[in-house]
């Protein structure tokens, strides 16, 4: 429950309802409200004063006249409590620097600057306090210029920690989104491509578009990685690559030494060497692609070769995302890397390689 | 001269499709479905090159290696299959096959390797390669002849190539080597499966059901 939502109540107000609709958000009865608001009353009018304060707040009239009566009535209740007008000055200088810096960084918007002026305010305060030289004032001004530099510092701090999470979670969101356009770039996008391509064939279209669906499902309710998922390496290696030689006609050959269980890191690196099948599949112009893998104690390598048109490295567009996303981007994010050799008719070969330790 | 080939296979539909891949490149002088047909046929044919399937309804290729090796030492063996299993692959290679090749492979291409293979030199699939490394896999060494058990890193670097995909030139050339010195490594490796001891490779072989 918050003051915020703090609101006169029309329906049981005696003056202008504020003590009903304190009671009201607080959830407690009204006279005790008013009874306090009395007492306060007695203390050099400050009562008064911080219902005045409190109803120009909550009617929204101009903010300054509120936080004016609010400093007033709180100088008042000070002076009542029998302190000496330097340590009312100092600590109603303290509460108004507070009241400014609250205002402006205690929103805790991330963009929201630290209130100079406030801390100004406070340190005047604090100063005022500590030179009044009495016996309660020297007990009291350390602990208060303490309090202060906390309330100041306090949600700035707190900011800081809620700017980390935030981009915290701005960087996993981004890291998800990127990882979702891969994996719908190497499913979703193709099929509709090779759809078009075959735009003609409509038995052809019919079980491309049932194929993707049954992936699309598997992925998105069955918690399977899209595009194939099995037990082991060579499995799922074997499935990716019987899946290329059926959508694009060519032939993978392939070759293994050792083997391993997939988990999300090699996950991540059968999708990858996937995309290099199918790419070479797609651009290389040739019938047949070498797929080599290799499970040694500390590394998982995986060589995707053709023998194809080869390309210029630098002459790929960059939002071509099957290269760079596909394969680069996705080996990073699993903790590996990917290396690319090609050159114009001098073939093709992708190796990406996997520490062990990650995966 | 035309090299003279025996085919060794089950499936008919198989035979025929080799035996036209090949054309008149070599001359197939017979061809057998089992092993009890094959045995007597390549005795008597006493071919260049016998192409062999690894698997045969009445038993593994490896059985007619070691039935006619001994008294047909001229005979090549090259073994040609379908079969993902390196178990059955390694088992072929270490009773004396010179090498495996997949049946994907084109009818030039195989018309080579039959060529190679009857010379003397050994024939490497990818598929081949990436078993023997695996079989060799680096570990520690008990005893055995430290020559015959171990890859050299050159051997290991050419079959790891090999493996990715390279033919022979490629690899001399990428390893500034002559594609001579390529075979030699490639036929080492070769006699080394043959003879080796080797505690890992025979843990290997043992894990894969060989002895």
């Amino acid at each position: 429950m918050s003051l915020r939502t703090f609101a006169p109540s029309s329906d049981e107000r005696v003056i202008a309802g504020v003590c009903a609709g304190i009671a009201q958000t607080l959830a407690v009865d009204p006279t005790l409200v008013r009874l306090v608001f009395a007492l306060l009353a007695l203390a050099g009018g400050a009562g008064v004063l911080l219902y005045l304060a409190l109803w120009a707040w909550a009617e929204g009239r101009r903010v300054w006249i509120a936080a004016l009566l609010a400093f007033v009535a709180g100088c008042a209740l000070l002076g009542a409590l029998g302190l000496s007008n330097r340590s009312v000055v100092g600590v109603a200088l303290i509460g108004g620097g507070l009241a400014l810096a609250w205002r402006q960084g205690g929103s805790f918007h991330p963009e929201a600057p630290l209130s100079y002026g406030g801390i100004g305010l406070a340190a005047v305060g604090a100063v005022v306090l500590l030179s009044d030289g009495g016996t309660s004032s020297a007990l009291l001004a350390p602990g208060a210029v303490a309090g202060a530099l906390l309330l100041i510092g306090g949600p700035w701090v707190w900011r800081l920690a809620v700017e980390r999470d935030v981009e915290r979670t701005a960087r996993i969101r981004s890291e998800e989104r990127s990882d979702m356009a891969a994996r719908v770039h190497d499913s979703v996008l193709q099929t509709l491509a090779l759809i078009q391509r075959h735009a003609q064939e409509p038995r052809r279209v019919a079980s491309l578009a049932r194929r993707q669906e049954r992936e699309l499902r598997g992925w998105l309710y069955g918690d399977q990685p899209l595009g194939d998922d099995s037990a082991s390496l060579m499995a799922a290696l074997q499935a990716a690559a019987g899946d290329v030689e059926e959508l694009h006609g060519v032939r993978v050959e392939l070759a293994s030494a050792g083997d391993c269980p997939v988990d999300q890191p090699v996950g991540a690196l059968v999708l990858a060497a996937r995309e290099a099948m199918t790419n070479a599949a797609k651009f290389a112009g040739v019938d047949e692609i070498d797929v080599y893998a290799e499970v040694t104690a500390d590394t998982v390598g995986v060589f995707v070769r053709d023998r194809g048109a080869g390309f210029d490295r630098e002459a790929v567009p960059a939002d071509r995302r099957g290269l760079v996303e596909s394969i680069e981007g996705r080996m990073e994010r699993a903790g590996g890397r990917a290396t690319v050799v090609s050159s114009p008719g001098g073939g093709t070969e992708v190796e990406l390689h996997l520490p062990r330790a990650a995966s | 001269m035309k090299r003279r080939v025996v085919l060794i296979d089950d499936h008919d539909l198989f035979l025929a499709g080799v035996r036209a891949e090949l054309g008149d490149r070599v001359e197939v002088v017979g061809q057998a479905g089992t092993i009890a047909d094959a045995v007597p046929l390549i005795r008597e044919l006493d071919p260049d090159v016998v192409l062999l399937d690894v698997h045969l309804p009445d038993g593994s290729g490896d059985a007619i290696i070691n039935a006619v090796a001994p008294d047909r030492p001229g005979v090549r063996f090259l073994a040609l299959s379908v079969s993902d299993a390196a178990e059955d692959v390694i088992a072929v290679i270490r009773a004396g096959a010179r090498g495996y090749v997949t049946k994907t492979i084109s009818g030039t291409e195989l018309a080579s390797a039959i060529e190679r293979v009857a010379t003397g030199d050994a024939v490497f699939s990818p598929r081949l390669a990436g078993f023997v490394l695996d079989a060799f896999r680096a570990g520690e060494q008990v005893g055995g002849d430290a020559e015959l058990d171990e890859l050299t890193p050159r051997e290991r670097e050419v079959l790891q190539l090999i493996a990715r995909g390279y033919m022979y030139k490629e690899i001399a050339a990428r390893l500034h080597l002559s594609v001579k010195t390529v075979e030699s490594h490639v036929s080492n490796v070769l006699r080394k499966l043959q003879l080796s001891t080797r505690h890992e490779l025979t843990r290997w072989a043992t894990q894969h059901r060989l002895v």
